[in-house]
Formats: structure tokens, C-alpha cells, sequence
């Protein structure tokens, strides 16, 4: 009878874990909320190609069970089930995979979709990457919630060694006046604040249309023309597309195009934000060193 | 017709000193004496490009959208006999979106997304004359429901294409549908195509006149009025189909720039319908300049405007109006 007491204390603490006692596995996630699970987690799904990045990264791709559609990066990803693209979730398919963590990202999912998901109990993890800092975070703080937390940490900390390597390298080279073009119909670019604004930057580079107030702005060729940047950077439609860049040509009093500088930017690298951006920056700071030249 | 002649001229006026104002506006400081300098053969060339390589095509172009949509709104709204209609009731729109988004998801560009929009557009022209022909008689109303069902046809076909598309092709997909100037090509075909119809259908003005009143009385006062009823259905869609696979679907301007002018000048079709150009050009013209130099170098799509200016003029003509 002694045991009986005993007994009912360890069956409570391990039914109803308190608080103060299964803390041990928390990480703020990219909206300041505070997400704790109680065990590493086993089954996690990531809701954009990006957090599928981030989650292999932190060395949590075996414990993927579902991934979100375009996820093709590292390839094993792909081969991972689908549970809807981005935009448009597949709720039903998530919550029947009983995850313990959800990786959603704020500039994609939908807010309300994911309510539905925490409303069921399922943690969710947001992302929200608008620097170095924060991708090599992320990567350190998925660690910890799916019990890798060293090679997290190691990882961002390789990560931001290299960025600081770049800045060390670029920061005091002569200033190269970019435009970078996002999209041709209608002209977008990017401004200071978004990631490929920060890794021009880094690389001495000066964004022509950095200082303006949206993000990623709609502006006219009327404006290229007159800030007429040194070198014309583009990702393309795909990778290998330079229809972009060579109908800039048609100006030929465009700076850019007398000095040959149209260039284009492998896009997978430069415009997801993961680890891999650090290889995206560094061709990006040898493409600006080769414009450089040129000037 | 001499009585035309003082509004006309008003109105070349007005259409001329928008032009103007337009090419001396944009995200690049230029003064009207460096305007003046490039159009009289001076400049520099980073002038000379902005003015006559990018500012003038699309002035051009505005004027010209903004014209044939105008014509083609009076002519629908003469030929349904109804208020409500404007170029786009009949679903010529949409299927000219569909035919632009389909290029677009095929990641064409230019001048391939305007050829298909205007192949969707002649498609769409064709599918309602055919189904409103049917087995039995053709008449307006036959024609304006068809016309209804089939655009709302082609409207779920646009919103699945932008559920299916990647969310990069997106922006480029929603601004040709809010109607985009900035893709605008060559605009002397349009520019020709508005004189021309305008042309063909002013000896036509006096029959038009009578058959706005009804197809029974303009029988009986002696109008031919089945044919003339498919030169205007062809015709309107041939100016739609043109002017949307320029700029997009630009609404607002061909409904309301028609009522605008009968409020002020009377309805009758000899003065409206090249008023109708005149005016129409002008609307899409400022619109086009203020959706430049508003929030500058960022753009604004000219759909926004048109209808930001046309509503409170409209509204407050309606109101002084008895």
C-alpha cells in the first residue's frame, strides 16, 4: 500500500508532464511565440520548400514525413510525400500524418489555416527570414526541437562564418550601383530590406532601387533608364534564360549594357532563403567583383 | 454637322494638351523645355529614349485603348439597347484574359500574350454570336444573355488558371487583368483601327440614331436593322479585341465615357461616337500618367485610376443632370 502514493505521483508526472519539468525542448519561433514540445519531434511536416531546406539543414530530413509542394532541394526531398503547395494546404492530409511539429512560413502560408492546425494541437514552428542572422537561427532552433541541436548550431554557426567572410572580403571594395530584375512583366526589383538587397550589400554593391519603401517594388524601365546602374542583375524565368537581360540592349546608353555587365544569377541560390544562400552570395559577390572590373 | 465641330475641336484641344502633359511626366525629372527641346530634334539621348522610345509609344497606346474602348462601349450600349452595357458584357474580356494568362503560364511574353488575347478574344466573339444565333432568332437580349453566361464561364476558367499558377507568375497575371499600359506595343495598327472604324460608322450615325429608339421604329422608318445590328456586334468586338490585347482589361471606360458625353452633349450617335474617341483617349491618358508619377518610380496599375477619376465625374454629371 506504502507504493501507492508513489506510484500515483510517477503516473501523474508522466501523464501530465508539468510544465517546469519537460521545458527543456523550446526555440521562439519567427513570429515571438514561444513553441515547446515535450519530446524531440518525430513527425514533422514543412509547408514550403524553404522551411524543407532549413529542416534538412538543421538535420531533421529524416524525420520529415511530409513536405510541401516544389520542394526539390536536397533531392531526397522530392521524394517525400506532398501535402498540398504552399499557397493552398492540404489540411485534411496534414493533420491524418498526426505530426508533432509543423514548419509553416510566413510570406506563404496562410495564417488561418495554420490556426486550424494549433487548433488541433499540433505545434507549429513560423518562419520568418529577413536576414543572415535570422536563416542561421532558424536552422540552430530547428535543431533543438528535433533533437539535433549541435549539428544545428554548428551549421549556422559554419553559415554565418562564411557571410562574415564576404562581408570581411567586399565591404570596403569600390561600390557597384545595381538594378536587380525580379520579374519583366511588370518590372519589379527588390529593395534594400529583402535577403538578395542584404547580400548586394555585402558584396559592395549599391541597389539602385534600395532606398524605396516597398519590398519588392513595381517600377518602370523610365526609372532604370535614369538611376542607369553599372550592372543589370536577373535570376530569369529559369536558369538559363537570358531574354530578360538582352532586352536591355535596346539601351544602349544604359551604363550596364556599354560595359557588358548583364548578368544572371543562378536563382535557386539566391532566391530561397536557406544555407544555401551563401553559395548564391558568393557567385553574387564574384559576378559584382567581375563588373567591378569593368568600370 | 457644323453644329459638331466647336465640341469636336474642344476636344482635340483637351486630347492634344493630355498628350502633352503626359510625355513631359514620369519617375525621370524632365522639364516641358526639355520636352520641347527633344520633340524639335534636341536633347540628350537618355532624353530622346525616355521621350520617344518609352513615353510616346504608350501615350500613344493610352490614347488609342482608351478610344476604342469608349466606341466600342457606345456601339454595345446602342446595339443591347441597355445602359449597363459596356465592352466586356458580352465576355470578349474574358476570354481575352484567358487566352493572355494560358501565354503566360506558358511563360511567353510581349507580343505572343497580346496575340493570344486577342485569338481568346475573337474565340469568345465567336462562341456568343454562334450560341446567341441558336436555332431561333437572333435578338438583343438573346444576345446579352448569352453573352452574360458565357463571360461568367470565362471568368471560373481565369480563377482556376490563377489557382494553378505558380505564385511567381501571379503580379504579372493580376496586373494584365486590372489592365496594364506598360507592355503596350507599336500603337499605330490601334491608332488606325479607331480612325478607320470611326470612319465606317459615321455615314451610319443617323441610322444608329434611330435604332437606339428600337428596332421596331427603326424598321418602320426604313433601317435595314439585322444587319446593321452584326456591323455593330462585329465591330465593337473587333475595337474590344484590339484594345484588350493591348492593355489588358481595363474596365470603367467604356461604360461610362459614353453616358458621360450624352449627359453633356445629347445622344446622337453623329457627335457621340467620335467624341467617344476623343474623350475615351483623353480618360486613359491622365490615367495612364497619374498611374506613373503617383507614387513614383513605382507603378500603379492604370485600371486603378480610370475608375478613381470616372467615379466622381460621372457621379457628379449624373447628379447635375435632371
Amino acid at each position: 500500500m506504502k507504493h501507492f502514493g508513489l506510484i500515483f505521483v510517477v503516473t501523474l508526472v508522466v501523464c501530465f508532464p508539468l510544465p517546469g519539468l519537460a521545458d527543456d525542448l523550446c526555440a521562439t519561433d519567427g513570429l515571438d511565440h514561444k513553441v515547446c514540445l515535450t519530446a524531440p519531434a518525430e513527425r514533422v511536416v514543412s509547408l514550403s520548400p524553404g522551411a524543407t531546406e532549413l529542416l534538412f539543414s538543421a538535420g531533421a530530413g529524416d524525420k520529415l514525413v511530409a513536405v510541401s509542394a516544389w520542394s526539390d532541394y536536397p533531392p531526397e526531398a522530392a521524394k517525400l510525400p506532398q501535402a498540398g503547395n504552399s499557397n493552398r494546404l492540404d489540411l485534411e492530409a496534414i493533420v491524418a500524418l498526426e505530426p508533432d511539429l509543423v514548419v509553416a512560413w510566413v510570406d506563404g502560408n496562410s495564417a488561418s489555416q495554420l490556426a486550424k492546425i494549433e487548433a488541433l494541437g499540433v505545434p507549429v514552428f513560423w518562419l520568418k527570414p529577413r536576414t543572415f542572422e535570422d536563416i542561421a537561427s532558424a536552422v540552430e532552433r530547428l535543431g533543438v526541437l528535433s533533437g539535433n541541436e549541435k549539428t544545428g548550431a554548428g551549421r549556422a554557426a559554419d553559415f554565418l562564418a562564411g557571410i562574415e567572410q564576404l562581408r570581411d572580403r567586399y565591404q570596403e571594395a569600390l561600390p557597384v550601383r545595381v538594378f536587380y530584375q525580379v520579374w519583366h512583366e511588370p518590372l519589379m526589383t527588390i529593395n534594400d530590406e529583402e535577403l538578395i538587397g542584404r547580400a548586394i550589400r555585402l558584396c559592395g554593391g549599391s541597389n539602385v532601387f534600395g532606398h524605396l519603401p516597398r519590398v519588392v517594388p513595381r517600377i518602370s524601365k523610365e526609372a532604370v533608364l535614369e538611376a542607369n546602374p553599372d550592372a543589370i542583375l536577373s535570376g530569369g524565368e529559369d536558369s538559363d534564360d537570358r531574354r530578360w537581360l538582352e532586352q536591355w540592349r535596346q539601351y544602349p546608353e544604359l551604363a550596364a549594357v556599354a560595359m557588358d555587365n548583364l548578368y544572371l544569377i543562378e536563382p535557386s541560390l539566391i532566391q530561397r532563403s536557406t544555407l544555401r544562400m551563401l553559395e548564391g552570395t558568393s557567385q553574387l559577390c564574384r559576378t559584382l567583383e567581375e563588373a567591378r572590373a569593368r568600370l | 454637322m457644323h453644329g459638331y465641330s466647336r465640341p469636336l475641336a474642344i476636344l482635340v484641344l483637351i486630347s492634344l494638351l493630355c498628350m502633352g502633359l503626359s510625355i513631359s511626366m514620369g519617375s525621370a525629372a524632365l522639364s516641358f523645355a526639355d520636352t520641347w527641346a527633344v520633340l524639335t530634334g534636341n536633347g540628350t539621348p537618355l532624353q530622346q529614349t525616355l521621350i520617344l522610345e518609352l513615353r510616346l509609344p504608350r501615350t500613344l497606346s493610352a490614347f488609342a485603348t482608351g478610344g476604342l474602348l469608349a466606341v466600342a462601349g457606345a456601339l454595345m450600349q446602342v446595339l443591347l439597347r441597355n445602359p449597363l452595357a459596356d465592352p466586356y458584357i458580352l465576355g470578349l474580356s474574358g476570354g481575352a484574359a484567358v487566352g493572355a494568362l494560358l501565354a503566360m503560364l506558358a511563360g511567353l511574353a510581349g507580343a505572343l500574350v497580346s496575340g493570344s488575347a486577342f485569338a481568346g478574344a475573337l474565340l469568345a466573339t465567336m462562341l456568343v454570336f454562334g450560341l446567341a444565333h441558336g436555332t431561333g432568332s437572333w435578338t438583343p437580349s438573346r444576345l446579352l444573355l448569352t453573352g452574360v453566361v458565357v463571360a461568367a464561364g470565362w471568368g471560373a476558367i481565369i480563377t482556376l488558371i490563377l489557382a494553378m499558377s505558380p505564385a511567381r507568375q501571379l503580379p504579372g497575371m493580376l496586373y494584365w487583368l486590372m489592365g496594364d499600359l506598360s507592355h503596350a506595343g507599336n500603337p499605330a495598327p490601334a491608332l488606325a483601327l479607331l480612325v478607320l472604324v470611326c470612319a465606317l460608322v459615321l455615314p451610319l450615325g443617323r441610322s444608329l440614331n434611330v435604332l437606339a429608339r428600337g428596332p421596331l421604329q427603326a424598321a418602320a422608318l426604313g433601317v435595314t436593322v439585322r444587319p446593321l445590328e452584326w456591323l455593330i456586334y462585329v465591330l465593337a468586338s473587333v475595337l474590344t479585341a484590339a484594345a484588350v490585347s493591348m492593355a489588358g482589361s481595363i474596365g470603367f471606360v467604356g461604360l461610362v465615357v459614353p453616358h458621360m458625353l450624352r449627359l453633356v452633349l445629347g445622344n446622337d450617335q453623329r457627335l457621340i461616337l467620335p467624341a467617344c474617341a476623343l474623350a475615351g483617349g483623353t480618360l486613359l491618358v491622365l490615367a495612364d500618367t497619374l498611374a506613373r508619377v503617383v507614387i513614383a518610380p513605382e507603378q500603379l496599375p492604370v485600371g486603378v485610376i480610370t475608375a478613381l477619376l470616372g467615379v466622381p465625374t460621372f457621379l457628379y454629371l449624373l447628379y447635375r443632370s435632371r
